[in-house]
């Protein structure tokens, strides 16, 4: 290449010969990379190397700490301050046989059992104008739906606490229909359950939307054909077929609202604790590490019951109900 | 084809979306009030509790924190992710299943649990370092996103349009360049807008690991609404409403994402 330096060059050729000259170099590059590239991706362990880092990670800092923390639960307790080691089931005794525990937890089951069940009807007609609706209306729908998914957890709180107050939104809408002393809301379960209710729709929604979604709407049409009404085809077609959905969104929300701590504890105050609040209680403020890794064990183990049963039964319920159909 | 949304069911709709609404736009009315103490309807007019906010220097340091610890988690999840992805989606690995079940593992366990967890790790080996904790924390909860979407888009990839290329004469790495990454970088960009905002809103990890230096936004507003009562936290919801607000047009507009598609 370098001859083309010694010829005269007309001036209208030179800018080819300047490309030609890039692209012989870039020629060179690229056998270079290309030879890097074979290197490291041609090899067996190429996979390995691409994958290990990010699961390294999580062993160290997910899995290990978790174990930990199981272990813990089993294997120490705190009397009257002092720590006591060796194997114990006492932690998690302590939870099913003090009164004020058991209730905590019930008061968790009932809370995420209740979201989950009024998220499903909330979620139902959204999803199908989701669905079924036009694409403007199902825009409108997705992004008013889940637009308040970017506002943190305690702002949205925090809204039902000014609408649910004494001089809020809500008593100023009653008193116009002359209701005078509105029912006393915040800082009870109802609170919790209004605001849990809220947070976690966007989680059934979806779900559902995509399972009705895939529903044929030629059977739905048949059934309309065939003389069904609008009620029928609901409750006939679109709901045993979108039960896969409903069983995600049901799962997804009963996890995330027996988890939750920050709307229990803004809009519930100290009056109605969830068990997020009594791990924070025990390990911030007593110092009972046992205690709440054992707390938080069992709330591993409801969120795992809740996806076992929601997706399994659900899931075998749905084959035999669908068999005929198929 | 409309027939299927009928009018009550239209009117459902809009009354569920109005209560889907209303508790961000009460705070937004209740932060203009002209009153030392919040109510409804908002009486008066005024920006002063605006002003109030944004002259704090409280509100504003948790507010770059949390920006700067989300861009860190963000950098951090995308190296540790989609390396990862790529190499699951692409390559035969070992036990496969076993390693996706490990990657997704975060999303099962509560998170409060998670930064329980870390915590009593992080205190029995004694270390402090508290933005370093955070960093890790948040990664341990947003890694899974990461490597789920772009392993989603690594698998729509068109092989065949790489083999062009190819035959064509292309060197891999300029295949890797024109080809395959304009295909992945949606999945890439979903992740890790994904991944910020997960980091930026993150309560539950924080509460555990945050200390007065290394104050998150969340946390701060928390501690607003525990301790305050004039409009001046109407005002700093509001801000982070509008923050929102603006996120979903950079999302939609700017980036070229639906929202739908993030949050599936």
């Amino acid at each position: 290449m370098s001859r083309t330096e010694s010829i005269d060059v007309p001036e209208r050729v030179t800018p080819h010969v300047t490309r030609l000259r890039a692209n012989a170099k870039e020629g060179a590059f690229a056998r270079r990379m290309a030879k890097v590239w074979e290197f490291a991706t041609g090899t067996r362990m190429a996979g390995y190397v691409l994958v290990a880092p990010a699961v390294l990670f999580l062993a160290v800092w997910f899995v290990w700490p978790v174990l930990t923390m199981v272990h813990l639960s089993l294997t120490s307790r705190v009397v009257e301050g002092v720590s006591v080691e060796g194997f114990t089931l006492e932690n998690y005794v302590r939870l099913f046989s003090s009164d004020l525990y058991f209730r905590i937890l019930l008061r968790t089951l009932r809370i995420a059992l209740l979201t989950s069940l009024f998220t499903a009807l909330f979620a139902y007609p959204l999803a199908i104008a989701i669905a079924r609706g036009g694409p403007s209306l199902a825009r409108l729908v997705t992004i008013t739906l889940l637009a308040p998914l970017l506002v943190n957890v305690v702002v949205r709180s925090y809204g039902w606490q000014t609408i649910l107050n004494k001089t809020g939104a809500l008593a100023w809408v009653l008193k116009i229909f002359g209701i005078s002393n509105p029912p006393v809301l915040l800082y009870t379960e109802w609170a919790v359950l209004i605001a849990c209710v809220h947070v976690y729709l966007p989680f059934m929604v979806m779900p559902i939307a995509g399972a009705i979604g895939r529903i044929d709407r030629s059977v739905e049409e048949a059934a309309r054909v065939a003389g069904a009404t609008r009620l029928a085809v609901l409750r006939r077609i679109i709901l045993p077929l979108s039960l896969p959905g409903l069983a995600v969104g049901a799962s997804l929300v009963f996890s995330l609202s027996a988890a939750a701590y920050v709307t229990p504890q803004i809009l519930g105050g100290n009056f109605s604790p969830l068990l997020g609040t009594l791990i924070e209680q025990q390990i911030l403020t007593l110092n009972d590490w046992p205690f709440g890794a054992a707390i938080s064990t069992l709330l591993i183990a409801l969120v795992l019951a809740s996806n076992l049963i929601f997706l399994k039964l659900v899931s075998r319920r749905f084959a035999r109900w669908t068999a005929g159909a198929r | 084809m409309n027939e299927t949304v009928s009018l009550p069911l239209r009117i459902t709709v809009g009354i569920i979306l109005a209560l889907v609404v209303a508790p961000l736009l009460v705070p937004v009315l209740m932060s203009i009030s002209d009153t030392p103490y919040i109510v409804f309807p908002p009486q008066g007019f005024t920006l002063k509790w605006y002003g109030e906010v944004l002259a704090n220097p409280e509100a504003r340091g948790s507010f770059l924190f949390s920006l700067e610890l989300a861009a860190i988690v963000t950098a951090v999840s995308l190296l540790l992710g989609v390396p990862c992805a790529a190499g699951l989606t692409r390559y035969r690995v070992a036990g496969q299943d076993a390693v996706l079940g490990l990657i997704l593992s975060p999303l099962i366990v509560p998170l409060i649990v998670t930064g329980v967890a870390l915590l009593q790790v992080f205190a029995l080996m004694g270390w402090r370092a508290t933005l370093m904790q955070l960093v890790i924390g948040h990664t341990v909860v947003c890694l899974p996103y990461v490597i789920r979407s772009v392993s989603a888009s690594l698998l729509l990839v068109n092989r065949s349009l790489e083999d062009a290329a190819a035959v064509l004469g292309a060197p891999p790495h300029v295949v890797a360049m024109k080809v395959i990454w304009p295909q992945v970088r949606p999945g890439i960009l979903a992740g890790g807008t994904f991944c910020f905002i997960v980091s930026f809103d993150d309560y539950p990890v924080s509460m555990w690991l945050a200390d007065g230096n290394h104050f998150p936004v969340p946390l701060y507003l928390y501690t607003v609404i525990e301790r305050s009562f004039d409009p001046s936290i109407a005002a700093i919801a509001s801000l982070m409403i509008f923050f929102a607000l603006l996120l979903v047009l950079v999302i939609e507009k700017v980036f070229g994402l639906s929202l739908a598609r993030l949050a599936s």
